[in-house]
């Protein structure tokens, strides 16, 4: 116990401390790095943002949505539409927000009532009639042929390369809106969406309403997912139907599990999977992309269920485990109810 | 308290594990580059006095995965069997190997993207063949910007050759979907008769170009189309859509179906309805082996497709030399990246000539003479080509095949059209 | 007039195709209380091996045969060695694992037969029947009849036999069903196994019409779940006739809807689905779950 205490007060300085070290080094990486790894770890911000409201509908407050990527979509319609259109920039991005958060509310209204499956399937008919209502929509998205723009050049004040300025400018807003996000789920919202989670019966008891937690998840979901949208135009330049496809949705909340459920930090974790895994996949071989990357989330899945996350936690089960049967044959039960990992893991040792 | 903040400090230490390791793999912000010992010029990258290396990204996996892989395995197979003969020789006197980076973006933009920027990254001197309409059109830009060549598309859609002013470093290799289309649009004109038509096009670009073509084409002629339906590549069935189609009774259908299931099902469909029209079929769907006959095509009067490059597995080419080389290569290259036949293996092939055309002009290791070699291109006669189709690459709003012959099915394979 | 019963016997035809996948869904949810998104590329696997069979020269009915055997064996070997682990944990982990197994299972599809949909033997003959200006083939009767006939045999497993009560009880409660003394994990494999094995046959069904390749069923996969919920997620009865409500609708609702045109006519049956829902979230034919605290 002792020792934990130790720990305790030592999260307390470390903390803060490790986010200044990962701050300083998110500034200081684009300077040293290739376009390359810029591009990627500015494509790891946008779906980390993308996956940041998926966890906040799905994780937080356990509502499953197989239609995020009709947010990303139309986000990046709308940037597109605001920056060929010549609207100053903040006004785009609060759109690129707002219409989607709309879209997102409406939906949620006529299906928060449901659960489980029937859930699933109203929000995967988003992406689903989405893209076929991109393509009829051809003089603002372009049709099938896309949308392409070029924006986002550093302006003339700014020695920095293209891709160094738009890493900053992606990973500012990212940051943004993971601060904003985290403040609201470690609040009374995130409370909220915690007991109608567990248990919607309790949340009743205690005054909350089930029913508009979850259509105030969906709109957050969506909302978050179109600011996603605004940033993925501005690092792919391009949308088109595609964007939308249920396939990406899938993927998605494929990342978010693998990075962890109801985690800020699995957010991340999932985002670096989702661009990182095709690239190893391809490295490995092209032509078995499939084969590579299914085999590649069952043995994630196998070992960490609980997601890239609880790996940390994982490690140090494991050791304690093997320094506890070298020590003592015999379990103690009294020390495990205290470490809530098993339960995640869905067997007992 | 202390079993939630404990994962959560290990959690960010995992973050910053990774960090560190991606500033460390980043390594420097000096552009690499690699010079050339020729002297002139200094060389672009991806090319050395003995070797040159070139990427490709399509879908090799997904629903698009079948005419993707065949981009690949075609290309790689003519490439590979040059290399073993000891490679390619430039303009430049120097005699150099090819070697080909493929990479799977699964018909998606952003994976495109992606992956064109991870073949720049390592150093590919030029992205070639590559496949799908929105996954160049994302690439585009960017390859435009950097000046990397994106070159010889197997992509029909008509931005990838209509403005080469706007578009200096991209080009397309097949026939723009325009270009089969006005060419059965030409057909039924010349019959100088009346004749109506029904069509069935794909929802999006493609689609359209075939209309776009066929339309103008038959503008103020006695040709009349009497009515148009569309299918979304997505759909389990078009039998629907025939149907409509169908109650217009029209003397000739015009189906631009690209899913070879859906094509085979307008075939079936049409005839088990008792509607017997002359039927035209895009280049990419109209194989014997796989959409004629299962589809049961012989039913119908005559059957016509735009064709500019040979079946390698119809009996009529079996003595073809173009096409015992192609068997030969592609059993010993391509057949490890697929193992099912579209036309999108033989044209991917030819592919593989003209960049051999281009690079035996050569005369600097640059993208830039590249370029111009790749643009001077009249009158090669590629491997697997129709006769007289040629390879012309001059053209400021064409893709470098823009010529199609009009083939008619026998009942076995295809032979030349007489008219209407 | 024959217009218009023509699209509805073109939609009840396609409708098939999307209750024979409804129903193996409906059939591992019955059985097990889970959702699997592999059950598409489980089928298309299984159909391979037939398709195997009939290249090898075997008769079409022998493939079928040895597809539905190699379906059972190996729906039941994945929930054993894969799914298992899952079970009891976050649901959303064990949705994503057999998102998993469908990307795993297709690779590997693949891998061996490579992308490009191929043709594939019918079990019924290629003709059309003329019924008063109505043409139906009767490849579409075939698929029909073998598909209520399925049906069926699954409504008597689950309402009149012990097994299919043993089944349903394990995947309402499997810790009671512990209790009782019914053999869960094995009932669970036994659920895969049969789920899988129906996906075989609907697979065998439909290639001839939707071509075999590794991603035959991925789109048709979305339908199926939409068929599913919207008959009642426990209904074989209800899925084969959302299958059908579905095929039919989308039908008319692009041939006489300009507005709808075939572009949109998807949106016509999810539309319906969610109104359906709202109204009846069980689904048509579904039985309304009490959700205990």
């Amino acid at each position: 116990m002792a020792g934990a205490l130790v720990r305790l007060r030592a999260a307390r300085w470390s903390r803060p401390a490790l986010a200044l070290v990962v701050a300083v080094l998110l500034v200081l990486l684009p300077l040293v790095s290739s376009p390359y790894v810029n591009y990627q770890v500015t494509t790891m911000a946008v779906f980390a943002v993308a996956l940041l409201g998926l966890n906040v509908v799905m994780g937080y407050a356990g509502q499953v949505s197989l239609g995020q990527s009709a947010f990303i979509g139309i986000g990046a319609y709308v940037a597109g539409y605001g920056t060929t259109h010549g609207w100053p920039l903040l006004l785009t991005f609060l759109l690129c927000c707002l219409l989607p958060g709309v879209v997102g509310m409406l939906v949620a209204l006529a299906a928060a009532r449901l659960r489980g499956l029937a859930l699933a399937m109203v929000t995967i008919a988003l992406p689903i009639v989405g893209t076929p209502v991109a393509k009829r929509l051809s003089d603002v998205t372009g049709g099938s042929q896309g949308l392409t723009v070029s924006w986002l050049d550093p302006p003339s004040w700014v020695a920095l390369a293209d891709d160094q300025w738009r890493y900053y400018v992606v990973v500012a807003i990212a940051a943004v809106v993971f601060l904003l996000t985290r403040n609201l789920v470690r609040g009374r919202v995130g409370r909220s969406f915690a007991i109608v989670r567990d248990n919607e019966a309790v949340a009743l008891s205690m005054g909350i309403s089930p029913y508009r937690t979850k259509v105030l998840a969906f709109t957050l979901a969506s909302t978050i997912g179109g600011a996603s949208g605004f940033l993925y135009l501005a690092v792919v330049q391009y949308t088109s139907p595609e964007t939308l496809s249920f396939g990406t949705s899938i993927n998605l909340v494929v990342a978010m599990v693998i990075g962890g459920s109801g985690s800020i930090a699995g957010a991340v974790l999932g985002a670096v999977y989702y661009v990182l895994v095709p690239v190893l996949a391809g490295q490995l071989d092209a032509s078995r992309t499939a084969l590579l990357s299914g085999a590649f989330l069952l043995l994630v899945l196998f070992v960490l269920p609980g997601g890239l996350v609880s790996l940390p936690r994982r490690v140090q089960q494991l050791l304690t485990r093997r320094r506890r049967r070298s020590a003592t044959p015999s379990d103690d039960p009294g020390d495990r109810t205290g470490t809530p990992v098993l339960t995640s893991d869905g067997r007992t040792p | 308290m202390k079993s939630v903040q404990h994962p959560r400090r290990l959690s960010g230490a995992v973050a910053l594990i990774g960090v560190t390791a991606l500033l460390v793999s980043g390594c420097t912000r000096e552009e690499a580059s690699t010079p050339s010992s020729s002297g002139t010029a200094e060389a672009s990258p991806g090319i050395t006095d003995t070797t040159v290396s070139l990427g490709i990204s399509s879908p090799l996996s997904g629903a698009t995965a079948g005419p993707g892989s065949c981009t690949v395995a075609g290309l790689d197979s003519f490439l590979e069997a040059k290399n073993a003969e000891g490679g390619f020789t430039f303009g430049d006197g120097k005699t150099r190997k090819v070697t080909l980076e493929y990479l799977d973006d699964a018909y998606d933009p952003a994976k495109a993207v992606a992956n064109f920027r991870q073949l720049v990254n390592k150093g590919i001197f030029a992205y070639v063949g590559a496949l799908g309409t929105p996954t160049n059109a994302a690439v585009m830009p960017i390859a435009n910007q950097q000046e990397v060549p994106q070159v010889l598309l197997t992509a029909g859609a008509g931005e990838f050759s209509d403005d080469q002013q706007a578009n200096p470093w991209t080009s397309g290799f097949v026939p723009t979907y325009t270009t089969e289309g006005a060419a059965f649009g030409k057909l039924l004109v010349d019959a100088n008769q009346p004749i109506t038509v029904a069509t069935l096009v794909q929802n999006d670009d493609y689609g359209t170009g075939y209309l776009d073509g066929f339309q103008s084409a038959i503008e103020g002629s006695q040709v009349k189309v009497l009515d148009s339906a569309t299918y979304e590549p997505t759909d389990t069935s078009v039998d629907g859509q025939v149907t409509q189609l169908a109650a217009s009774k029209a003397d000739v259908l015009l189906s631009a179906v690209s899913v070879t299931p859906l094509q085979v099902g307008v075939l079936t469909k049409a005839q088990s309805l008792g509607w017997k029209p002359r039927i035209f079929l895009p280049s990419n769907t109209s194989t014997p082996a796989t959409v004629l006959q299962p589809g049961g095509a012989a039913a119908y009067p005559d059957v016509y497709t735009p064709s500019f490059a040979k079946t390698p597995a119809s009996p009529a080419f079996a003595n073809d030399p173009d096409v015992q080389a192609y068997n030969t290569a592609f059993e010993q290259y391509g057949s490890k990246i697929t193992k099912t036949y579209t036309p999108h293996c033989a044209w991917s092939y030819a592919e593989g000539a003209v960049l051999g055309e281009a690079f035996s002009t050569m005369e600097e290791p640059t993208r830039e003479a590249f370029m111009t070699s790749l643009r001077s291109i009249s009158g090669f006669q590629a491997p697997l080509l129709l006769d007289g189709i040629t390879i012309d690459t001059t053209k400021e709003d064409q893709a470098a095949v823009f010529t199609v012959n009009l083939v008619r099915y026998n009942g076995t394979g295809y032979e030349p059209v007489q008219g209407y | 007039m024959s217009y218009f019963v023509q699209l509805v016997v073109d939609g009840l035809a396609t409708g098939s195709i999307y209750g024979a996948l409804a129903l193996a869904i409906v059939l591992v949810n019955r059985s097990t209380g889970m959702i699997n998104f592999s059950q598409g590329a489980l089928a298309v696997l299984s159909t391979f091996v037939a398709y195997a069979v009939v290249q090898a020269g075997g008769p079409l009915l022998l493939g079928l045969v040895v597809a539905v055997a190699f379906g059972v064996v190996l729906g039941a070997v994945l929930e054993r060695l894969v799914v298992r682990r899952f079970e009891g944990g976050d649901p959303n982990t064990a949705v994503v694992a057999t998102i998993g197994l469908l990307v795993l299972v297709s690779g590997i599809a693949g891998a061996i037969w490579s992308y490009d949909p191929r043709a594939f033997p019918s079990l019924f003959p290629n003709e059309t029947l003329a019924l008063g200006g109505v043409f139906v083939s009767v490849r579409s009767l075939g698929t029909t009849a073998v598909l209520v006939a399925v049906m069926v045999a699954l409504q008597l497993l689950f309402r009149a036999t012990k097994l299919g009560l043993a089944m349903r009880a394990v995947a309402d409660n499997p810790g009671s069903s512990a209790l009782s003394g019914l053999p869960v994990s094995r009932l669970l494999m036994l659920g895969w196994g049969i789920a899988a094995g129906l996906g075989a046959v609907a697979g065998v069904l439909v290639a001839p019409q939707l071509f075999i390749s590794p991603t035959m069923l991925d789109f048709t996969l979305v339908y199926a779940l939409a068929a599913a919920i919207l008959g009642g997620l426990d209904s074989p009865l209800g899925a084969v006739v959302a299958g059908w409500f579905i095929g039919v609708v989308e039908n008319l609702a692009g041939a006489y809807v300009d507005v709808i045109g075939n572009d949109l006519k998807i949106a016509v049956p999810f539309a319906a689905m969610i109104v359906v829902l709202v109204l009846r979230p069980q689904g048509l034919f579904g039985r309304r779950t009490v959700v205990r605290v």
